[in-house]
């Protein structure tokens, strides 16, 4: 549905590097990244906003590189929603079909069916200054929809709103983008936002994308460090790997982690919280394979899953269900064990490391 | 009976930061108020009458107050398009031009006028425009007009440029999505968000015309039905010794002044118009 070829965009020391996307029509696609990775700067080449240097961008097949804005019919929700101060809902809903020279009666009734199906049809008669940031999103998301556009693209559209409005405002995101099927490009720097709404996600740093996939491909399977990092990955050792028979044995700081395949040389072990088990060691059995003991340290309820530390010969971090974690706290101490389940580690090989990485750790 | 409680909330007693600035409000409106009554009580019956009466003072309220408005029309032409570049562009040689623009702003007043007429007086292009395009300035009344452009415009353009500063430019990017070519988004978003400024530019242009006299004199001289207009009437009364009718203009031109301003600030308050 949209390509970008080779795209590359230089703003100042700022540079959008040789950026390839591709983008199925109806998918909800999700371009994450830290604040300042370069997410608006695409998005707005993409819109035809900012002139590129090099490369072409595509729409249904068709190479839009050097239309105006207008006539690539995508419809923006820039951040912050940039409702237009001087105009009522009304109108603000209503601009884009009086400047393409739809009558009054026509885009009145546009308005009100658009309203009706974004369930803001109270808010019509009201300036757009005193809305609420949610009722802002909705306007605004009125605004790009009522023009039919090929493609929807959304820059942080719930990073301004409060936590129950985000979760509100994401599902009635991904209801409408399912219901028009319409391509949706999804700007954030919130991976639960990300999970929530996305089919596919890419990870914007520096200006490059650093992995394009699916979000269970992004969250276990993170091609750099730097990736796994933004992607909370939660556990990363680096250590040195031999191939230790079928598999490889990786030398971590406290101990040794068996793993899966080949891998030689100076590699990070990646381990997400939640892939770790922690469980009491019963007295008749010793330590097993990429068993370690260990010794629960702080933890933080954050509601869905707790967080633990685990103190031991390799310093950890548990994502533990509130279940879990009550047995383990509640009886007598007993001896515990945190079990690294081998398909559940990913390596990455550290000759992939970026120069700043190479020098900090080596 | 029932005894009603006040429901109001008690007033909440001044600070010692909100008492100084009730005093510089205080001392600073006083200070003007007493200087136009003291002007008030000084002039007398006949030379009010004089001013709806001679038709030298007629002529000269009407030179000032058409000079004034083209001034500020001219100005408006020039301001809207020179500060929407300086506030939209990065461009090198921008600080200089910042600088030139706001030059005539710091010029003292004689200078602008002699700088006007050595132009047209000594310069080749300044005589070719008036001797072969045969369009005069020195001692003209377009004078008055070029001459009042040339001190007060940077105002308008400074104002300009701060009032589309503020008008933050997503909003235009998100009209040329909605179907906006360049000069329909400038027209319909930016220019609507940002005419409070420019109508306070305007306000600070017409007054900068309107009360201008050193440069005047100096360019355009004061030929009485010519090129006199309030001001340089204010001198010339004075400079005979008529003080009561000098006082008289200077009163009419404050008072021109007051509703002026009165009425641009009312219209610059509903002036997020949709243009």
């Amino acid at each position: 549905m949209i390509r970008a070829e080779g795209l590359t965009c230089t703003l100042g020391d700022f540079a959008l590097r040789a950026i390839d996307l591709d983008v199925a029509a109806a998918e909800h696609f999700v371009i994450l990244g830290p604040p300042g990775s370069g997410k608006t700067v695409l998005l707005e080449c993409l819109c035809g906003l900012k002139r590129i240097d090099a490369g072409r961008v595509l729409i249904g097949g068709e190479d839009v590189t050097a239309f105006e804005p207008r006539r690539r019919a995508i419809g923006y929700v820039p951040q912050d929603y940039a409702i237009l101060p001087h105009l009522s809902v009304k109108e603000n809903i209503g601009f884009g079909l009086r400047v393409r020279g739809v009558d009054r009666a026509e885009t009145a009734r546009k308005v009100t069916a658009m309203t009706a199906m974004l369930k803001i049809s109270h808010l019509l008669e009201r300036s757009a200054q005193g809305l609420s940031g949610g009722e802002k999103q909705r306007v605004a998301l009125a605004r790009a929809l009522i023009l039919s556009p090929r493609l929807l693209v959304l820059d942080e559209p719930v990073s301004a709103l409060d936590e129950s409005t985000r979760q509100e405002i994401c599902s009635e995101i991904s209801r409408i983008q399912k219901r028009l099927g319409l391509t949706t490009l999804h700007v954030s720097h919130n991976l639960e936002e990300a999970l929530s709404v996305a089919d596919r996600a890419g990870v914007l740093m520096n200006g490059e994308f650093q992995q394009i996939g699916t979000l269970d491909d992004l969250l276990r399977r993170p091609r750099t460090i730097d990736l796994a990092r933004f992607m909370r990955c939660g556990n990363i050792f680096e250590g040195q790997a031999e191939v230790n028979g079928s598999g490889s044995a990786i030398g971590v700081d406290g101990g040794r982690i068996a793993v899966d395949g080949t891998h030689r040389g100076a590699v990070w072990v990646v381990v997400r919280p939640e892939n770790i088990a922690v469980e009491k060691l019963p007295a008749d059995r010793n330590l097993g394979e990429n068993e370690f003991p260990v010794k629960l340290g702080r933890a933080s309820d954050l509601c869905n899953y707790v967080r633990v530390e685990l103190d031991g010969p390799i310093a950890m971090v548990a994502h533990l269900s509130p279940a879990a974690h009550g047995a383990l706290t509640q009886r007598a101490p007993q001896p515990l064990i945190a079990r690294l389940d081998r398909e559940q580690i990913h390596i990455i090989d550290r000759s992939q490391d970026s120069p700043r990485h190479r020098t900090h750790a080596d | 009976m029932k005894e009603r409680k006040k429901t109001s909330p008690p007033r909440s007693p001044l600070s010692p930061f909100a008492w100084v600035g009730v005093l510089a409000t205080t001392l600073f409106v006083g200070f003007i108020v007493i200087l136009i009554a003291a002007d008030l009580f000084y002039i007398d019956g006949a030379a009010v009458l004089a001013l709806f009466t001679k038709p030298f003072i007629l002529h000269a309220l009407w030179m000032s107050l058409w000079t004034s408005v083209a001034t500020v029309a001219i100005a408006l032409l020039f301001a809207v398009p020179i500060g929407y570049t300086l506030s939209g562009h990065r461009f090198r040689g921008r600080a200089l031009i910042d600088t030139v623009i706001d030059l005539p702003i710091v010029f003292p007043p004689l200078v602008a006028g002699l700088t006007l007429l050595v132009f047209f007086s000594q310069t080749f292009l300044g005589r070719w425009i008036e001797q072969d395009l045969g369009i005069e300035f020195v001692f003209q009344p377009k004078g008055i007009v070029l001459c009042q452009f040339f001190v007060s415009a940077s105002f308008a353009i400074r104002s300009a440029k701060t009032a589309f500063d503020e008008v933050d430019r997503r909003y235009e990017k998100v009209a040329l999505t909605l179907g906006c070519t360049e000069w329909q988004s400038f027209r319909r978003v930016t220019l609507p968000l940002a005419s409070r400024g420019i109508v306070a530019g305007c306000i600070l242009t017409w007054a900068r015309a309107f009360g201008l006299f050193g440069p005047l004199m100096v360019f355009v001289g004061s030929f009485r039905g010519r090129t006199e207009v309030l001001s340089t009437t204010i001198f010339l009364e004075q400079s005979i010794g008529n003080i009561e009718l000098a006082l008289a203009v200077a009163l009419l031109m404050i008072a021109i002044a007051l509703v002026a301003l009165t009425a641009i600030r009312a219209v610059g308050n509903h002036s997020m118009v949709k243009l």
